[in-house]
């Protein structure tokens, strides 16, 4: 019990620091980001590069991957999204494709076998009849830690407010001297970076392969959607409840049904509450 | 309506082409073609419900999959024969396309994409698990029934199945039904201000797309005789059908037939060079280069192409 | 006696926000109304509440009498009540006669399938609202605002409307295309047309009324001729606070 109780906790803090760097994006510019997985995975890899094949420190690792997601991010909005002028479907699909480019890329790079990573901090603690590995309280702890982080952020720098502004009304956040280009510029730098730093923990968590983008993808989809657009506290909600729901059912039910509950949630909420469990109701 | 000769004297060489082909090119080539067809009646699918009323649909291989895992149960597993499951298989598709359609009743545009992508993980994932005996779990099953046998039959089986539903869409695009469906896409709340019941048009729009899909997996799994989850419910597989639909031209009905036939053999071209699963960075990295530089696919850039020369040559003549 | 509409008590909230606060009003046959308010007044959630594109909170709307408040839009239609947007919205990728064809439509998958579309009352349509022989091919992006009005005038009328709800009919205008619709609705009216008119422009509309109601903050403030309502001090106070 207590076991389901701190890995529901430690995953599900896991599960909102994926699911943050992807809501920035679709709150400011209200545009799918489906290659948010790739994010993730670039992170992941860049990580492993530099710590277990150059053999840098972790925290040199982590940065890496904070800089080449930042790049991506923005690289991504220059040439693709500001191209495309907003059009959301040109957007979802050219996002798609450009996920499936990189995950080419990846195994052009690093071929296609998986890759475990070594756990960031090695180690376990025992309490009561649960067993927590320190990656995964690591993982969890740094998780609140950049969520707090960020909220901070958004509520008391002046790029944080602007970015504020902008995902409310693009046209007023314009009158009152904001550039929503810029804006949306460094929202997408840093939704890449927090995307590839959750990507490094993710990775630690599970294991690196071509084809990991996907799974967190439809985390961070979940998680946003059902939530309620806009809404931090639904979103925090949801990362919990799918979570524990994966705890849940892998410890109790079937481990290979883990996933099969996150998709039942995402097609039952959507159907019954398009505008997400705690979303607005009409906008 | 709209419909001429010139429209009917293509589509008859196009025909006339195409049968006498196995008679000028290798197996090889032959087998190519073959799953061109295929994945060109995926497209044609694909673009009956997205590309005409803006529903996109991201999971698409959800309802192929129905099609392809029923007519494959019945036929392994209960030997029916292929004429029985081939059309319980297509019924099947359709009672899932109205899984799909009820989200479609309440939400639009990502939402939607997202919910159907939902679906065909899972699907992807149930199929593992339950009723393995069925499905074959992971590993799915393998000799399963074929209809015939040999490069050239398939061929001519897959080209008159691909031709004959394409040729039918044609028509009915060309109709009413069609111009309302593309309208959807355009903008559903000045359709019902024209009097139009949107329901029930995106209802036909989906039960055509389904009924294509299952007729397709249904026969695309009865040429290949295996079938395993994740070549079927896999986002490269997705991909595929998606960019064959739009990098052709959304919206119509040759463009998918380009997209499919342009693709396949992009792919195939690949292959000496790149062997492994890193052809798709190159396949994908041109598939997004054409898709931003014309979202509305080959088809309008050759339409536009088209128009510039007849624009030159009337300009350059008395 | 039943009138060819009737909104009884309608109440439409928002959230917290009151588009519609019990709204009673009734059009008589072949009557012409006009509505008007300082922006954000509720008039064109009334519209939408008629059309059936948003469900009242509370009250009836009857339309000769029938209850037709759970009806879905196109039975709506199918009853004779169609409207005109604020912001036209035109099928983008479609000619004149293909935007026309959809109001034609009838609402038959099957009629759809084995019946040709009628390209000559297409033409007579669009003839009929003003376009030229030369417009009927053009595409929206081609066309002014004059034109996009025509056009949503002719795609409602289409669906063979005897009520017709027209909303901002005179925004962004010209002078001569002002006249020109004026002249339209005249037509449409003299043939025996019910309207509900909504403009800013009081002094186009003025002519185009049998009687005016003003509204603000989703209620009625004053009821009755132009010349009546326009002296209203409630009316005027509204304007002025409004705008
Ligand atoms: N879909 C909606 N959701 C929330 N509020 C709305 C919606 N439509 C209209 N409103 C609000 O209802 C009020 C009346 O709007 P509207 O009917 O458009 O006014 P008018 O047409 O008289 O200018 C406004 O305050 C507007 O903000
Ligand atoms: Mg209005």
């Amino acid at each position: 019990m207590s076991q389901i109780i701190i890995q529901g906790l430690l995953l599900s803090g896991l599960y909102a620091l994926i699911a943050v760097g992807f809501t920035l994006i679709f709150s400011i510019g209200r545009v799918l980001n489906l290659a948010y997985g790739a994010y993730l995975m670039i992170g992941g890899y860049v990580y492993y590069h530099f710590t277990q094949v150059l053999g840098l420190p972790q925290i040199a690792g982590i940065l890496m991957a904070a800089i080449f997601g930042c790049v991506i991010g923005i690289l991504k909005y220059r040439l693709i999204v500001k191209t495309l002028k907003g059009d959301h479907v040109a957007v979802e699909i050219s996002t798609l494709i450009l996920a499936v480019v990189i995950q080419a890329g990846i195994v052009l790079v690093f071929n296609d076998s998986s890759k475990i990573l070594h756990p960031i901090v090695p180690g376990v603690w025992r309490i009561g009849g649960a067993t927590v590995t320190f990656n995964i309280l690591t993982a969890a702890l740094a998780s609140w830690a950049i969520l707090i982080g960020l909220y901070l952020f958004v509520r008391n720098t002046h790029i944080g407010r602007a970015m504020q502004a902008v995902s409310m009304d693009v046209k007023g956040a314009a009158i009152s001297g904001v550039d929503p280009d810029r804006i949306n510029l460094i929202t997408w730098g840093i939704s890449g970076a927090l995307g590839a730093v959750a990507g490094v923990f993710f990775a630690s968590y599970t294991q690196l392969s071509p084809s990991m983008w996907v799974a967190p993808l439809i985390i961070a989809v979940a998680v946003v959607i059902v939530g309620g657009i806009g809404s931090i506290i639904g979103s925090l909600i949801v990362a919990h409840i799918i979570g524990f729901m994966e705890i849940i059912s892998t410890t109790l039910i079937a481990a290979e049904l883990r996933g099969v509950f996150t998709m039942l949630l995402i097609i039952g909420v959507l159907v019954m509450r398009p505008r997400g469990l705690f979303g607005r109701e009409e906008l | 309506m709209g419909i001429r000769w010139q429209h009917i004297a293509l589509w008859i060489a196009f025909i006339v082409v195409m049968l006498a082909l196995p008679e000028f090119v290798s197996k090889g080539t032959l087998r190519t073609i073959i799953f061109a067809n295929f994945l060109a009646i995926f497209a044609i699918s694909w673009d009956v419900l997205s590309g005409r009323t803006g529903y996109i649909s991201f999971g698409h291989p959800f309802l192929i999959g129905i099609g392809a895992y029923t007519s494959a149960i019945l036929s392994y597993r209960f030997g029916f024969p292929v004429a029985a499951s081939i059309p319980l298989a297509v019924v099947a598709t359709m009672i899932g396309g109205t899984l799909f359609f009820l989200p479609a009743l309440r939400i639009r545009g990502s939402y939607f994409a997202l919910v159907t992508l939902a679906f065909m993980e899972l699907m992807y994932q149930l199929v593992q698990v339950i009723r393995p005996d069925l499905t074959g779990g992971t590993r799915g099953m393998s000799g399963i029934e074929t209809i015939t046998r040999g490069a050239v039959n398939n061929y001519y089986l897959s080209f008159s199945l691909m031709v004959i539903i394409a040729l039918a869409m044609w028509l009915v695009m060309k109709t009413r039904l069609g111009t309302a469906l593309s309208a959807i896409g355009m903008n559903e709340e000045s359709v019902r201000g024209s009097g139009l019941d949107t329901t029930k048009l995106k209802l036909a729009a989906f039960m055509i797309a389904a009924f294509i899909a299952g007729l397709g997996g249904a026969f695309y799994v009865h040429y290949l005789g295996s079938i395993a989850p994740r070549a079927l419910f896999d986002i490269n597989f997705l991909f595929t059908i998606i960019v064959a639909a739009l990098i052709g031209g959304a919206s119509t009905i040759i463009g998918p037939m380009i997209g499919a036939f342009f693709l396949t053999f992009l792919l195939e071209y690949l292959r000496p060079v790149l062997p492994g699963a890193e052809r798709y960075f190159i396949y994908g990295g041109i598939a997004l280069i054409l898709y931003m530089y014309q979202p509305k696919g080959i088809y309008e850039v050759a339409k536009q192409g088209w128009g510039r020369l007849r624009a030159v040559r009337a300009g350059a003549g008395p | 006696m039943s009138y060819p509409l009737e909104l009884k008590d309608v109440v439409k909230r928002f959230g917290g926000l009151t588009a519609t606060n019990h709204m009673s009003f009734n059009v008589e046959n072949g009557e012409s109304l006009g509505l008007i308010g300082p922006n954000g007044a509720g008039k064109t959630t009334i519209f939408s509440l008629i059309m059936g594109e948003h469900r009242q909170t509370a009250g009836e709307i009857l339309c000769n009498g029938e209850d037709i408040s759970a009806l879905p839009t196109y039975a709506r239609i199918g009853r004779g009540v169609c409207r005109t947007y604020q912001i036209p919205r035109p099928f983008a990728e479609m000619d004149v006669l293909e935007n026309i064809r959809l109001g034609l439509m009838p609402n038959s998958i099957w009629q759809m399938l084995t019946r040709n579309p009628d390209r000559y009352k297409e033409i007579e349509l669009a003839l009929s609202v003003g376009f030229s022989e030369n417009d009927l091919n053009r595409h929206p992006a081609e066309l002014s605002m004059g034109d996009l009005r025509k056009l949503e005038l002719a795609r409602t009328l289409a669906t063979d409307p005897s009520i017709m709800l027209l909303d901002e009919v005179f925004a962004g205008l010209t002078a001569g295309e002002i006249a020109q619709i004026a002249d339209l609705i005249n037509k449409k009216r003299e043939a025996g047309m019910t309207l509900i008119i909504v403009s800013h422009d009081l002094r186009s509309l003025e002519p185009l009324i049998d009687r005016a109601i003003a509204m603000n903050h989703g209620s009625i403030v004053a009821e009755g001729s132009f010349a009546k309502v326009m002296a209203d001090p409630d009316v005027r106070a509204s304007y002025l606070g409004g705008e």
